[in-house]
């Protein structure tokens, strides 16, 4: 069934939201973006089985490769999930104006609102897949080295007649750094960023001129994003700190205009062994949520009276 | 071609822009009250890390720079690891210690590096000075000092940094109460002082192995003027079986022969150590360690008295065997 026939077949808002993000899926799984998980998963499985140089002392046997695998697969992760938010969503509208695709399906009586919901629902549909995938690989390789890690802490500590409660702290450090619900927690604050980017570049696309233009001020923005919380503190303390008016409106400015992506490194604490509270995960949630609605609902706002 | 038509007068670009700006800005404003509370509430939690130092985002170049500010902290750590370990390996000490500053500001939750930080300046590059360095033996012993300095100062920013991590604490008091470091600082009393308090705060924490406890015995007997509090601390842990460890059961002995210096030392002595052999046994160890500087209250009274009872022969008395100077950086380095 063609995407004009299919949308035209589904009365509902949901319906047709449901059926551009799976057209906009498939699109995007036809360019062969999955490629990057051959990588990931190189990566992966390369930092499991090779030892890197660095320091071991008997007390830490093994935990730094723990750290290690988790520091590579979520930072890849999230450099994965961000280029391809960024990147996918930049391409969507220009690649639908040059397929004509637009044109038949601003035809039909399909709202605007739930054309760009759908691209982007799409979008983030690629992205949950990746990620889901890569922390499935993520969580296996963890588990292996955390088992390997875990017997050979076990045999030592035998050898040297540990005391039992010693051997027990050394158990439940280790598995600190093994797959856990908090690493689940952190892939989703990773998934959350790059929704709130993806949610970001839609309302760049509709009023660029380029797929490139929404790309640099894309990325841009998601570098700045994480010095936001900084301006906004800058802002807040202002009065303490004796700053002049235009800096502080400057800072205020930043911290209006910009999302605050510091709030979502939460990820660093995780792979330092961190244990996440499930209330912060809902808070960033919520955070994740009100940006990616606000910039669906600006990007309508703009796209709504934009001629073709 | 798809535009619609409109019975209204069409909103001019300039207004829908404006409209669009000030909806970003009451977003922005809507916004900021929660993120200013969470940012706060996440770092109070200790789940995001401090702001990244000027002086860092220098010492780690452009690239890296963007790659940590992208919300990939951790893994320029990482990265940075490895690149101590190369300067490590070519024994290029400055080079460890600045990029472990760098690491520790990245990943400063990380015990890891805190701990691998202070070890490489306390006892790798102090080793290497003390052992195979060519420079002049007062430079060298400079170097050495210094090198253990900064590790104890690197070991203590990370315990402010992570104030409730036993093991930080529970390594700055195995720092400062080793018997090839301690010497490095100028004051011993104040230096065990020190040991004793980072084993205590470590064991208050809960999450202490029952050593901690009681090497915050060991270091505060040898703490002039701690005599009782330290004996108060060696009979709550001899209540538990587990505790009695050699050393403790010395410690217990000569803490309480100060005292009470008029008690049946050799009596004491057979009680705790269950027979006058063993009781001898231990004590002579402990005569013989005195390069840790523990005290010895009433140990050469019990031995003397304890060699009548055990009929030692003058040659085999503990009396007639070489004892170890104290050694110190007078030693290791010539005066």
């Amino acid at each position: 069934m063609s995407t004009t026939t299919a949308i035209s077949a589904k009365g509902s808002h949901l319906g047709r939201i449901w059926v551009i993000a799976r057209h906009a899926f498939t699109q995007l799984v036809r360019m062969k973006v999955f490629y990057f998980l051959a990588v990931f998963a190189v990566i992966a499985i390369v930092s499991n089985f090779f030892d890197l140089p660095q320091h071991e002392g008997p007390e830490t046997m093994g935990i730094n490769v723990l750290r290690s695998i988790k520091s590579w697969s979520l930072g890849t992760m999230t450099l994965f999930s961000v280029v391809l938010s960024i990147v996918a969503t930049a391409l969507l509208l220009p690649k639908d104006v040059e397929d004509r695709t637009l044109y038949t399906i601003l035809a039909k009586p399909v709202p605007r609102l739930d054309y760009l919901a759908g691209k982007l629902l799409g979008v983030l549909l690629l992205v949950f897949v990746s990620l889901a995938l890569m922390d499935g690989l993520m969580t296996v390789v963890l588990q292996i080295r955390s088992t390997m890690v875990l017997g050979e802490q076990l045999a030592m500590a035998q050898a040297q007649h540990w005391p039992q409660d010693a051997i027990e702290s050394m158990r439940l450090e280790t598995a600190l750094h093994g797959p856990s619900w908090s690493l689940q927690g952190a892939v989703f604050a990773v998934f959350l960023r790059a929704s709130v980017m993806a949610a970001l570049s839609l309302l760049i696309s509709t009023f660029s001129t380029s797929t490139l233009f929404t790309t640099i001020i894309s990325f841009m923005v998601y570098f700045i994003g994480h010095f936001q919380a900084d301006a906004r503190d800058a802002y807040l303390q202002a009065g303490q700190a004796g700053q002049g008016m235009i800096g502080r409106m400057g800072s205020l400015l930043v911290s209006l205009v910009l999302p605050d992506f510091q709030n979502f490194n939460v990820i660093d604490a995780v792979i330092e062994g961190q244990t996440m509270p499930l209330v912060a995960l809902a808070k960033l949630t919520l955070v994740g949520l009100y940006y990616a609605a606000f910039f669906t609902l600006a990007s309508w706002y703009v796209f709504a009276e934009k001629e073709f | 071609m798809c535009s619609r038509k409109r019975n209204s007068e069409p909103v001019k670009n300039w207004q829908r822009n404006g409209i669009l700006l000030a909806a970003l800005l009451a977003f922005g404003a809507a916004r900021m009250p929660y993120e200013a509370a969470l940012g706060k509430q996440l770092r109070a939690e200790r789940l995001t890390p401090p702001p990244l130092e000027i002086g860092t985002r220098d010492r780690i170049g452009q690239t890296s720079s963007a790659v940590a500010l992208g919300g990939l902290r951790t893994l320029v750590a990482t990265f940075l690891n490895l690149r101590a370990f190369t300067f490590f390996q070519d024994q290029r000490w400055d080079d460890v210690a600045e990029t472990f500053d760098t690491i520790v500001d990245l990943a400063p939750r990380t015990r890891y590096y805190w701990e691998t930080g202070s070890w490489h300046s306390s006892y790798n590059a102090a080793s290497y000075y003390l052992e195979n360095s060519k420079l002049p033996a007062l430079r060298r012993r400079e170097a050495w000092r210094a090198a253990i300095c900064r590790g104890r100062a690197f070991l203590e920013r990370g315990i402010r940094n992570n104030p409730d991590d036993w093991s930080l604490l529970a390594n700055l008091g195995f720092l400062l109460s080793d018997t090839n470091k301690f010497p490095a600082f100028r004051d011993a009393n104040e230096t065990f002082m020190a040991a004793a308090d980072a084993y205590r705060r470590s064991a208050d924490t809960g999450k202490a192995l029952p050593y901690v406890r009681r090497s915050q015995l060991y270091s505060l007997a040898r703490v002039e003027g701690k005599e009782q509090e330290a004996l108060a601390l060696a009979r709550s842990l001899y209540a538990v079986r587990k505790n009695r460890t050699p050393t403790l059961l010395i410690l217990l002995f000569v803490l309480e022969a100060n005292e009470n210096p008029a008690e049946d030392v050799t009596q004491r002595a057979i009680e705790i150590f269950e027979t006058p052999q063993k009781a001898y046994d231990a004590l002579s160890v402990h005569w013989h360690r005195t390069r840790e500087r523990f005290p010895v209250f009433g140990v050469a009274a019990a031995l003397k008295s304890l060699e009548t009872t055990l009929v030692i022969s003058p040659e085999k008395s503990i009396f007639n065997q070489p004892l170890q100077a104290p050694a110190g950086p007078d030693d290791w380095f010539g005066k």
